[in-house]
C-alpha cells in the first residue's frame, strides 16, 4: 500500500513538474524528505497495511476530526484530446476541476449572460494561470493536496499552491453583514449531527470555480457538508446557490481520499513573475 | 543610505494594498482573562495546552516603529526590525567579506528585493512583517497563518528530524522540542538567496535560524532569533522580539500578486482540457 502510495505521489509530482513547465511556467518541484515521513497513529490491519476503513478519528467534544492529508479519489484521467494538459502521463485532480457541472445532467443552470461570459472566458484569463489564489470550490479538485488541521473551534485548510490556507470557523461567530470581498470568502459552520455545515459568503464578483470558466459572484452561498465515513474517506458535497449566475441553487458531491505518509510541498507559483523589470533602480544609486 | 532605504520602503508600500475592513474584525476573542474593571488582563498568566505546556496559540502583531515615517512611507506603522533585523544590535552584523558586499548591493537595489515582487517573506521575516500572523497550536505542529500572500508556515513538534537533503524552501524546515516552557525550533533548508530585511541582510542554504519562543504572559510573546549561517557571518548571531496579542480582530486575506503583470504574455488558447 504505502509502495503504491509512493509511486503516486512520484506520478503526481511529475505530472504536477510537466503541468507547470508546459502551462504555468513555474520552477520544477524538488523533494525533500518529509514527503516520506510516516503518518503517526494510523490503524492498521493484520497484516500491517492502514486499514483505511476504520472509523474515523474524534476531536475532544467528540466530533468527527477531519485532520488528514486529502486528494480528490476520482483521478482526472489523461485522454488524447487534452494531452497537452496533462502531457500523456496520469494527473491528479478531478475531472472537475475541468468541469465543476460534468455531473449534472444538462450542465450548470447557467443565467444568459453568465452562458455568454463562459463561452468568452479563455485560460489566459483564468486566475489560476496568473498565479492568482485558488478559490473554493474549486481548491478541492486541483491536483495539489490539501491538508486539513481540525480543532472544535477552528479548520483550516492549507495547500500547497502558493503555500496558502483557509479558515472556517466552528466558533458560533455570525456571517458578516457587509464583508470586504475576498477569494475564500468568509466560511462559518456548524456541526448537524457528523456532517460538517459550513456557510461561505462574501466572495469576489469575478471567481472562477473550474477551468472552464464557470463564475461564482458576490452574490453567492455556498454551502459544503463535509463527512468523514471512515478513515480513509471525506466526503464533500457542494451547493452554490448564486442568483446572480445560475437560475437555480446547485450541487456535486465527490470523495477525497486520504494521502499517508508524506507532507506538502510549497509550489510558489508567482517565482516566474515579471513585474521586476519594470521596477526603478532608485536615483541615490546612480 | 537613508535615503535609499527609504525609497525602497515606498516601493514596498507602492505593491502593497490598503487593508480593508470586514465584520470578522469586530469579533470579540474568546476566553480572555479580564481585570475586575472588565478589561482584557494581558499581564495574566499564559495559557496551557492540554500537555501541560505554554499554547502559542493567537493573533500577534508587531512592536511599531515608534514614529510615523511622513510622507515617504505613509503612515503605516512598521517595525524597525524591518528595515533592517538588527537595528537593536550594537554595531555592524559579522558579516563575511562577500555578504557585506553583497548588503551594499542589494540596499541601492531595492528592487531585487523579492519581497518586492510579491514572494514570500521567509520564515525569519514573518517575524517582523508588517501584517498580522496568527498562530495555531494543536499537537504535532504549531501553524502561523500570515495576513501576506494567505501563506502558511508549518513547524513540526511530532519528533521527526530536519531532512538531511532537503529541497531549499523560503521557510525552510522546521522541527521543534520544549525546553521548559520555551519552544526551540530548528530551522534549516532555507533557499540560498534570501533577504532577512528590507536592507537585504542575507540567509543563505547553509543558515539554520533557532527560534527560542516564550509566551511570558497571556499578552506578550517574546521570540529569541538565532542566525548561524557560516556562509554570510563569521559569527552566529541572536536578536531578540516581543510581540503583542491582538485581540477582537481576524486576518484579512491580503494577496500582493493582484498587481502583476504577467497576464499579457500569455497566448489566447482554447481553455485547458476542454476539447473544442
Amino acid at each position: 500500500m504505502r509502495r503504491v502510495d509512493m509511486i503516486k505521489r512520484q506520478s503526481r509530482i511529475n505530472v504536477l513538474v510537466l503541468a507547470s513547465l508546459a502551462i504555468f511556467g513555474a520552477t520544477a518541484l524538488g523533494f525533500g524528505q518529509w514527503v516520506r515521513y510516516p503518518t503517526s497513529g494510523v490503524p492498521r490491519k493484520a497484516d500491517g497495511t492502514p486499514n483505511l476503513t476504520a472509523p474515523p478519528p474524534r476531536l475532544p467534544d467528540g466530533k468527527p476530526d477531519f485532520s488528514g492529508i486529502w486528494h480528490t479519489a476520482v483521478i482526472n484521467q489523461c485522454v488524447q484530446a487534452t494531452g497537452a494538459f496533462c502531457g500523456n502521463t496520469e494527473i491528479g485532480g478531478s475531472p472537475l476541476a475541468l468541469n465543476i457541472g460534468r455531473d449534472l445532467s444538462g450542465g450548470l443552470p447557467y443565467q444568459p449572460w453568465a452562458a455568454e461570459l463562459v463561452k468568452r472566458r479563455f485560460s489566459k484569463d483564468d486566475p489560476h494561470v496568473r498565479c492568482l489564489p485558488d478559490n473554493p470550490p474549486r481548491t478541492w479538485v486541483m491536483p495539489h493536496l490539501t491538508k486539513a488541521v481540525h480543532t472544535p473551534r477552528l479548520l483550516v485548510l492549507l495547500y500547497e499552491v502558493n503555500a496558502m490556507y483557509r479558515q472556517i470557523f466552528i466558533d458560533g461567530r455570525p456571517q458578516p453583514d457587509d464583508p470586504t470581498p475576498s477569494w475564500n470568502g468568509y466560511s462559518t459552520a456548524v456541526w448537524d449531527r457528523d456532517t460538517l455545515v459550513i456557510r461561505t459568503t462574501g466572495f469576489r464578483d469575478d471567481l472562477w470555480i473550474d477551468m472552464s470558466g464557470a463564475p461564482m459572484t458576490n452574490t453567492a452561498t455556498m454551502t459544503e457538508r463535509l463527512r468523514r465515513p471512515n478513515l480513509g474517506t471525506l466526503e464533500v458535497e457542494i451547493t452554490v446557490d448564486d442568483p446572480k449566475v445560475y437560475t437555480r441553487p446547485w450541487t456535486v458531491s465527490m470523495k477525497q481520499e486520504l494521502i499517508l505518509d508524506t507532507e506538502l510541498i510549497d509550489e510558489i507559483c508567482l517565482e516566474n513573475e515579471k513585474s521586476w523589470q519594470h521596477m526603478q533602480t532608485p536615483q541615490s544609486a546612480k | 543610505m537613508r535615503s535609499s532605504l527609504r525609497y525602497a520602503l515606498l516601493l514596498v508600500f507602492t505593491v502593497s494594498q490598503t487593508a480593508l475592513f470586514a465584520q470578522f474584525l469586530g469579533y470579540p476573542t474568546a476566553g480572555v482573562p479580564r481585570t475586575p474593571d472588565g478589561k482584557p488582563n494581558l499581564a495574566a498568566p499564559a495559557p496551557r495546552s492540554a500537555d501541560g505546556k505554554p499554547d502559542l496559540s493567537g493573533m500577534w502583531g508587531w512592536v511599531n516603529f515608534g514614529k510615523p515615517c511622513g510622507a515617504e512611507c505613509n503612515d503605516t506603522q512598521i517595525s524597525v526590525e524591518f528595515i533592517n533585523i538588527a537595528a537593536t544590535l550594537k554595531g555592524p552584523l559579522p558579516y563575511q567579506p562577500w555578504a557585506a558586499e553583497l548588503v551594499k548591493k542589494r540596499r541601492v537595489q531595492q528592487g531585487l528585493d523579492p519581497n518586492v515582487h510579491c514572494m514570500p517573506r521567509g520564515a525569519p521575516r514573518i517575524w517582523t512583517d508588517d501584517y498580522y500572523k496568527r498562530i495555531f497550536h494543536v499537537p504535532g505542529r504549531v501553524l502561523i497563518l500570515t495576513e501576506r500572500n494567505m501563506q502558511y508556515r508549518q513547524i513540526f513538534t511530532d519528533g521527526r528530524a530536519l531532512p538531511k537533503d532537503p529541497n531549499p524552501t523560503w521557510n525552510g524546515n522546521s522541527t521543534a522540542h520544549w525546553e521548559g516552557d520555551t519552544l526551540v525550533v530548528e530551522t534549516t533548508g532555507f533557499r540560498d538567496d534570501l533577504w532577512l530585511d528590507a536592507s537585504g541582510n542575507p540567509l543563505t542554504e547553509e543558515g539554520k535560524m533557532t527560534e527560542r519562543i516564550r509566551r511570558p504572559n497571556y499578552g506578550t510573546l517574546e521570540i529569541e532569533i538565532t542566525i548561524n549561517d557560516p556562509k554570510a557571518y563569521t559569527a552566529p548571531w541572536t536578536v531578540t522580539l516581543k510581540e503583542p496579542l491582538i485581540l477582537d480582530s481576524e486576518l484579512l486575506d491580503y494577496y500582493c500578486l493582484e498587481n502583476e503583470r504577467d497576464s499579457k504574455h500569455m497566448r489566447e488558447q482554447a481553455p485547458i482540457g476542454i476539447p473544442q
